[in-house]
């Protein structure tokens, strides 16, 4: 891929109050051979399951049609032909915000009934030129098409009404918070911190309309979908000693000349790095916790980790979230891979036979298998470019 | 009176075999110890696997130069008062 662009995806939701599931529905999708990344925000018409079902078929439709390039209001037109009608309000809707955009820098942006995207570059707001389409079936709706070519360090971001609504009938906020109150705030944090990552961001904006909403209920479903533009930032984690012990000094050199952030998983891979390029490894306690090994510190090196029960943790945080009030081994390794965009997994394939022992637990990995799940994960769900390497 | 050093392994074998128990000495040692001892966190030792058994011994702690092999909580405190109590005698 490119390397002068990447785009992080950042998105955080949260659900009306009392509902099960979301109303709303985000994808994305990373096209590799087009260098292609499209990002889809759907508002279902409601809440609950009824909306679940409308935006997700929306979000799925629409990412079809996206992705092979069909006309754009003949692919709206089917959209809404085929959304199931509302019992109550006889009618099928479901709103969307679709950002279509090429690594190069070529960026299409199009909507229907959201609150129109937000756009910024040097910390400041621009507006984009829009087009507007309607089809002679669908009069009443009115679909918005914007071009505009990016640049590193923009940010696209994307809100479902709850956001923009949030507060609304509250003394306050008689008429919610607002695109502009929202956008007010993004541009403070964004002053506050030039590099906020695109999940950070994303999680700021849903907590801050929560915090407008009557006693922090949400009032409807709210969501926040950040793109960041920017260039790659790299980690290289290196895990697992290497088969062939010839091949240690090797392998530790890859730390010495990686050009981004290191990390080490595995007490025996950290001895071998120590010892190959004369480094001095301490436990770093306050990093302390009582289900995962505390991580150390090696100059040079950003992180030094265990090994398997780490990054086994890491797996489920990634897929359930992190914790939040930790700063055990685990959560700091699960928050660089998070922040980072290209990531070089370097993996030694020796199995460790303390580790076969059948009186330890089962959740003892092999090392090759949870780290091919780590990267899978990174993979599909938050859009990594990732490289593994086996030796 | 010198310190007694105390080394837990934090290895992953360890680790999950009882050492993160034992950390505790460090966090919260029992009173009459508290100031004798120096708790030394290290990586892996490497004991699991010079093991002269079949079946893994972990989790392994050094008190002074004594190795306490399956090691708990208990047993690694009983051992340091044995150690302050012919130091001291």
């Amino acid at each position: 891929m490119n390397d002068s662009l990447f785009i992080e995806i950042g998105t955080h939701q949260c659900q009306k109050d009392g509902e099960d599931c979301f109303g709303d529905t985000v994808f994305s999708k990373k096209i590799p051979e087009e260098q292609r990344i499209i990002s889809i925000l759907s508002d279902g018409l409601g809440s609950g399951v009824k909306a679940n079902i409308l935006s997700s078929m929306t979000t799925r439709m629409a990412m079809k049609f996206v992705e092979s390039n069909m006309e754009l209001l003949r692919s709206s037109e089917i959209m809404m032909d085929a959304l199931p009608i509302c019992q109550v309000r006889k009618i099928s809707y479901a709103t969307f915000s679709i950002v279509d955009s090429e690594l190069g820098g070529k960026t299409r942006i199009i909507e229907m009934d959201n609150p129109p995207h937000m756009f910024i570059r040097d910390f400041k707001p621009l507006t984009v030129k829009c087009r507007e389409i309607s089809s002679p079936k669908w009069k009443d709706r009115t679909i918005s098409v914007s071009q505009l070519t990016t640049q590193p360090e923009d940010r696209i971001i994307m809100v479902s009404d709850g956001v923009t609504q949030a507060g609304l009938g509250n003394k306050k906020y008689p008429l919610g918070w607002g695109r502009q109150g929202c956008m007010d705030f993004i541009l403070k944090e964004i002053r506050k911190n030039p590099y906020i990552s695109a999940h950070d961001l994303a999680r700021a904006v849903v907590h801050e309309a929560l915090d407008k909403e009557v006693e922090h209920k949400a009032g409807d479903d709210i969501s926040c979908v950040v793109l960041y533009f920017r260039k790659p930032r790299k980690l290289l984690v290196l895990t697992g000693p290497p088969f062939d012990e010839d091949k240690d000094h090797e392998f530790a050199e890859l730390v010495a000349n990686y050009d981004g952030k290191t990390v080490i998983c595995g007490g025996t891979t950290a001895n071998i790095v120590e010892r190959e390029l004369c480094l001095k490894c301490e436990i770093d306690k306050t990093s302390f916790d009582d289900k995962i090994p505390m991580a150390s510190t090696m100059e040079g090196v950003d992180l030094v980790t265990e090994g398997i029960l780490t990054l086994t943790e890491v797996y489920r945080m990634l897929k359930e979230g992190i914790d939040k009030n930790k700063n055990n081994a685990a959560v700091r390794l699960a928050k660089m891979l998070l922040d980072s965009d290209k990531i070089d997994f370097v993996v030694g394939t020796k199995i460790n036979i303390a580790h076969q022992d059948p009186n330890l637990p089962m959740e003892l990995e092999i090392r090759r298998n949870i780290v091919k799940k780590i990267f899978r994960l990174l993979q599909s769900q938050y859009l990594k470019e990732i490289s593994v390497r086996y030796i | 009176m010198d310190k007694v050093t105390v080394k837990i392994c934090s290895g992953t074998s360890c680790f999950v075999m009882g050492a993160a128990q034992i950390q505790a000495l460090e966090f919260t040692p029992p009173a009459d110890i508290a100031d004798k001892i120096e708790i030394v966190e290290v990586r892996c030792m490497n004991l699991c696997k010079d093991i002269k058994t079949k079946y893994n011994k972990g989790p392994f702690v050094m008190v002074n130069d004594e190795l306490i092999e399956e090691a708990t909580f208990e047993k690694v405190v009983t051992k340091i008062r044995e150690i302050i109590k012919a130091q001291e005698g």
